[in-house]
């Protein structure tokens, strides 16, 4: 495999910054590892010809992004604050933020730093090292408090370039933030993304990620979540035109007696290969979960969906609900859905469902009784198909959605 | 006392088919090499076609690894250990069950399976599997009859060579996977069926499989034909002697249905299952398919799966055939340190196939219970649809309920459902039982039949009752 | 208002169908007039939804004989929406639930192509809220309806108002009503049937599919069809109904016993 060559070990830029012990750490397992194996039930249905060909665009290193490309995107919301993450933004330690947020200090850094991939179990998985390995930067904050202004975090990477990002968020005990992540690809670019959150007692989070392609981008994100005693965590998660594209949330109820909701929704088109790998483990009782994960696939490409519940002996009390729903729409296209649940508690409430199918035959037929024709019908099913998660997306994430973005698939 | 622990106790039975016949038996060494193989063959005075059979699944099987992808856990299986060959010793296949030794017979009464003319099942035909060796077939004269043929497969071979060479293999070839590829090499006996065109079997047909001998490997083979327009109802038990040694049960069924035709299959499986420290016990490492070839051809798989170890199983229906069924009803008992990984492949090849898929998990002690299927539609299966329905009972909080559905579609006009869920048996209703005067172990095996109705609803009448029994005999004191 | 030379609307001649393996129509005669109001009863599994599903152009059934005529056209050559489009309109036993998609949005993209139908202009989106704030009034329904998505969490009750708030806007010619009445407390009766009431004119006509003789109460019907086994065989006036009312459909077996002849 190509990974495994020194030389795409030794072309990376030198470690450096805070992060550079990290890196060589990611750079060994990688060398050690080579590019992750098929037999891993994660990776099996990878598409390695595009994964190699985002591991050979050049690492960005302190480039900076075009105005024409920065003029794409919207104003940013009103009463919102934007941070610009990578090559393209400032500075991770210039980033100035409003009154709530704090830069941890270098101390707080080192103690935090990997904790929740340790409690998600994640430390060692493939994407995890990828980006280890390759950034060099870290945006560390605090946030406390409610009556926030929303933040949005933006990330773009430029043609020809694989962009690294790292971030690390806690929120104390009783704070309050609605969090939208943008990652913008072009043409030939990637990203590998890494964010880990913790959400202290009582604290809520509004997490958004968008995650917007064009043509030959690549897309790697993980999260690492834990929740503390009665927060309350909601993570919706769009992913539209990236040519390899996976998202691998990992979330850990660190006492139980949280609540966490889920709504995801990838649209895959040409060839496109959108995954999501999601992994939810309660560590104490009396815990909830809502997960309703959506997909659509057209074309020729291939939507994977694999969703790991696990309630272990201390989790009595659980409530989790997880549902996979899948439109295939094309004879050339491909759906794989493989929802979990591993259970060893018997006070709990389990569920999960899974579908594919084409569009709900009764569906269209009411609204064609209703004198709408069936690519009307057919529109408007698929459109209120996506509504129904994108709604859940942050209010200020309408701006980064063209409006039309869901009909262009039809 | 909570009623959780006592569901809990109520799961825990002695097992009341540990016992062992003193019986002489003829074995082979130990042990598997070429010379092995040509041994088995040669003893069942096997044509050439079949010895080439086995020798081209034994070499395949030394190039296979032994799976662990299930997660199963189990200690390394020494394979030169084990005698691949064990008969009782008799002359030859009797002609008459007046000439099989009484100590096997009385075996058979003792499991509940009397061969005699006066006592035996009425409108069942059973096949009687000891050891390495079929020792009895009754009614055998009156399906011949019908046309119908059900025997041993080693009387396949010599009486019917020419249907064994067709299909032997065909569902599961000889390398589909490591205990496939072994038991291909090195099986003994089992039970062939044939449906001529257009029958429909008179009676059920049944084979009763006993495990002896505490170092031998059982390997049966089971192949079932149904010609177009026939039908056929059969039922496999299983048990076997208590050891503390662990005995591999490697078996492979076929089952080919052509145009109309429709074959089903039960099993109600209670090998040993070791003691209650997890000691002993059978791993039954099973490959089950059946091939809906023909047009509206179905197969449907029933399963109540109770005893060993380790059960490693999954019945699948590969839907060849336009608009063939495939339907896949089991239930899964398991406690003590008993592991079952079990589920069902449903693969949909041609358009308006349909499959249904129903599995019931009772987890209790500190086992562990397994659904793991795979739900296919190909690119051409236009208008097929699959149901599934995953439940899991949880009874104690050490035991584990995993599911795994696998659902893949390549076909915008066919549709996948797939739904799981996971209960108890809540305070609730146990005291809304007890409130109207049940007892409390009635009550929970109410219950526990109700969870799994649906199932034995599948059943042939004649076993529906008697794995509704077996299922309240292994929770009885398991809650108490 | 009935009178002999009023146009024939719709004329279903010898209709058979059947859906999968199963023969569900087995030749339906019915001719409806405008003006008329027609009541169509009969047992579960009689046929009386599948014969309205047909009218409307379901795909699950298949026609296997007959015809049937809308104004002089043949009805069973057009798609489900064309027969919206040229006003016929079938509300639904039981309407399905819609997720995502906006129920105002839904009704101005139906009432556009109805529109369309009769050569009128499409409303825009300001436009049609005043339209539809009028309409509402006619089932009682409160404009918060309009922001959720189609039938979804409505009660019984509320997605019967939305089917009938659908009627309004589209203007039909020929309303079938598949149980409008299924499921409704008496006061939705009330606001159901008086929406009926003030929708019907002497230029359209209205088949009701019905078991209950209380909706018979509310609108009037001229004539009352009674369907077995796939046909209709019995046709009379609202007196038939209130006869059914006291006797039940047991005559129905008792007809069907073989005559004398057939020994």
């Amino acid at each position: 495999m190509r990974l495994n060559s020194k030389n795409w070990l030794t072309s990376l830029p030198q470690p450096s910054g805070t992060l550079s012990e990290v890196q060589l750490r990611g750079r060994e397992f990688l060398f050690s590892n080579d590019l992750p194996p098929k037999n891993n039930e994660s990776w099996r249905l990878a598409d390695y010809e595009k994964l190699n060909r985002f591991l050979d665009l050049p690492v960005s290193n302190d480039s900076f992004l075009d105005s024409e490309s920065r003029n794409l995107w919207p104003e940013v919301a009103s009463g919102a604050f934007r941070v610009v993450l990578g090559p393209a933004g400032e500075c991770n330690s210039e980033v100035s933020l409003p009154v709530g947020f704090r830069r941890l200090t270098n101390p707080e850094i080192e103690q935090m730093l990997g904790k929740t991939l340790d409690s998600c179990s994640c430390k060692d998985s493939w994407s995890v090292s990828l980006n280890h390995a390759l950034t060099s930067e870290l945006l560390a904050f605090s946030v406390s408090g409610r009556n926030l202004p929303p933040m949005e975090l933006i990330s773009h990477a430029k043609t020809n370039e694989l962009c690294p990002t790292r971030v690390l968020i806690v929120l104390e005990e009783n704070a309050e933030l609605e969090l939208l992540q943008v990652v913008l690809g072009s043409d030939f670019s990637a990203h590998s993304h890494l964010v880990e959150i913790h959400i202290g007692q009582e604290a809520n989070l509004t997490h958004g990620l968008i995650g917007i392609g064009n043509n030959n981008s690549g897309f790697m994100a993980n999260l690492a979540i834990e929740q503390e005693l009665r927060s309350n965590y909601l993570f919706t998660s769009f992913i539209q035109g990236m040519a390899f594209g996976r998202v691998e949330p990992r979330l850990v109820q660190r006492d139980g007696q949280a609540n966490t909701t889920i709504r995801g929704l990838q649209i895959a088109k040409g060839s496109e290969q959108l995954a999501t790998h999601s992994s939810i483990c309660f560590k104490g009782p009396n815990g909830t979960l809502d997960q309703l994960q959506k997909a659509i696939a057209n074309d020729s490409s291939h939507s994977i969906f694999n969703g790991t519940i696990d309630v272990p002996r201390v989790a009595q009390g659980t409530n989790a609900e997880q549902l996979s729903r899948n439109l295939l729409l094309s004879s050339r296209a491909r759906i794989d859905a493989k929802p979990e649940l591993k259970i060893v508690a018997d006070d709990v409430r389990c569920a999960h469902g899974a579908t594919v199918s084409q569009l709900q035959q009764e569906e269209v037929f009411y609204l064609r009784s209703r004198g709408i024709t069936s690519n009307q019908a057919a529109k408007l099913l698929l459109d209120g198909y996506c509504q129904e998660i994108l709604e859940k997306l942050p209010s200020n994430a309408k701006n980064w959605i063209i409006s039309d973005e869901c009909k262009l698939i039809i | 006392m909570t009623s959780r622990n006592a569901v809990g106790e109520l799961v825990s039975q002695p097992y009341k088919y540990g016992f062992v016949t003193e019986i002489e038996t003829e074995k082979i060494a130990k042990g598997l090499n070429e010379d092995v193989i040509r041994l088995i063959s040669s003893k069942k005075q096997e044509p050439e076609f079949l010895l080439n059979f086995r020798l081209r699944a034994f070499r395949k099987w030394l190039q296979m690894k032994e799976p662990n992808w299930a997660e199963l856990g189990y200690p390394s299986i020494d394979y030169q250990d084990i005698v691949y060959y064990a008969a009782p010793k008799q002359n030859q296949k009797k002609s008459s069950l007046d000439e099989v030794d009484p100590k096997l017979l009385e075996t058979f009464d003792k499991l509940g399976i009397p061969l005699g003319e006066q006592k035996r099942l009425a409108n069942v035909a059973v096949d009687a599997v000891f050891d390495s060796v079929s020792i009895a077939t009754t009614y055998k004269e009156k399906l011949a009859e019908d046309g119908v043929v059900f025997c041993s497969i080693s009387e396949a071979v010599s009486e019917y060579p020419e249907l064994i060479e067709k299909y032997l293999g065909t569902v599961v070839p000889p390398g589909d996977n490591f205990f496939a590829a072994l038991n291909s090499a090195v099986f003994s006996d089992g039970s062939f069926v044939y449906i001529p065109k257009g029958v429909e079997c008179p009676m059920e047909l049944s084979s009763y499989f006993r495990i002896n001998s505490g170092d031998t490997g059982q390997f049966e083979r089971t192949l079932i034909i149904a010609e177009e327009y026939s039908s056929v109802s059969y039922l496999e038990g299983c048990t076997a002697p208590m050891f503390d040694t662990n005995t591999l049960h490697a078996a492979v069924v076929e089952l080919v249905a052509l145009d109309e035709a429709s074959i089903k299959y039960s099993t109600v499986q209670n090998w040993y299952s070791g003691d209650e420290k997890g000691v002993g016990g059978i791993y039954n490492f099973v490959t089950k398919r059946g091939l809906c070839k023909g047009i509206n051809s179905k197969i449907s798989w029933s399963q109540v799966e109770t005893g060993s170890a380790i059960t490693w199983k999954y019945p699948s229906c590969i839907l060849q055939g336009e608009g063939s069924v495939g339907e896949f009803y089991s239930v899964a008992l398991t406690n003590h340190f008993q592991k079952a990984d079990t589920g069902t492949k449903m693969v949909h090849v041609a358009p308006n196939t349909r499959s249904t898929i129903v599995s019931k998990g009772i987890s209790a002690g500190k086992s562990s219970n397994s659904y793991r299927g795979l739900v296919q539609m190909g690119p051409k299966a236009s208008g097929a649809r699959n149901y599934s329905q995953c439940d899991s009972m949880l009874i104690g909080d050490l035991a584990a309920a995993n599911t795994y559905p696998y659902i893949r579609s390549q076909q915008p006009a066919a549709s996948i459902e797939h739904e799981a869920s996971t209960c108890r048996i809540s305070e609730d209703q146990l005291f809304y039982l007890q409130s109207r005067g049940i007892g409390f172990e009635e009550a929970v095996s109410m219950m526990v039949s109700g969870f799994c109705r649906e199932v034995f609803n599948q059943l042939p009448m004649e076993f529906a009752a008697e794995a509704d029994k077996l299922l309240s005999l292994k929770l009885e004191g398991s809650v108490g | 208002m009935i009178s002999k030379d009023s146009e024939i609307i719709l004329e279903i001649k010898n209709l058979q169908a059947r859906v999968e393996d199963q023969s569900i129509l087995q030749g339906v005669n019915l001719t409806i007039r405008s003006g008329e109001i027609h009541a169509l009863m009969g047992r579960n599994g009689s046929g009386k939804s599948t014969l309205a599903k047909i009218l409307a152009g379901h795909p699950s059934y298949t026609v296997t004989g007959g015809t049937v005529l809308y104004c002089g056209k043949d009805l069973l050559d057009l798609d489900p929406e064309e027969r919206s489009r040229i006003g016929l309109f079938l509300g639904f036993q039981y309407p399905i639930e819609i997720p995502g998609v906006n129920n105002l949005e839904f009704l101005r993209v139906a009432t556009n192509a109805r529109r369309q139908g009769l050569n009128k202009e499409e409303l825009d989106v300001f436009e049609f809220e005043e339209v539809v704030r009028e309409k509402l009034k006619i089932v009682q329904m409160d404009s918060s309806f309009l922001d959720r998505s189609v039938n979804e969490g409505f009660s019984g009750g509320e997605k019967k108002r939305n089917e009938i708030l659908q009627m309004a806007l589209l203007e039909p010619t020929v309303s079938i009503l598949d149980e409008t009445d299924s499921g409704l407390d008496i006061d939705a009766l009330r606001i159901v049937s008086s929406g009926v009431n003030q929708l019907s004119n002497p230029k359209t006509a209205t088949l009701l599919i019905t078991h209950y003789q209380r909706l018979l109460n509310e609108i009037k019907p001229d004539f009352v069809h009674v369907m077995s086994a796939g046909r209709i065989i019995k046709t009379g006036d609202k007196e038939l109904a209130l006869d059914l009312e006291k006797t039940g459909y047991d005559w129905i077996d008792k007809d069907a016993q073989p005559k004398g002849n057939d020994l």
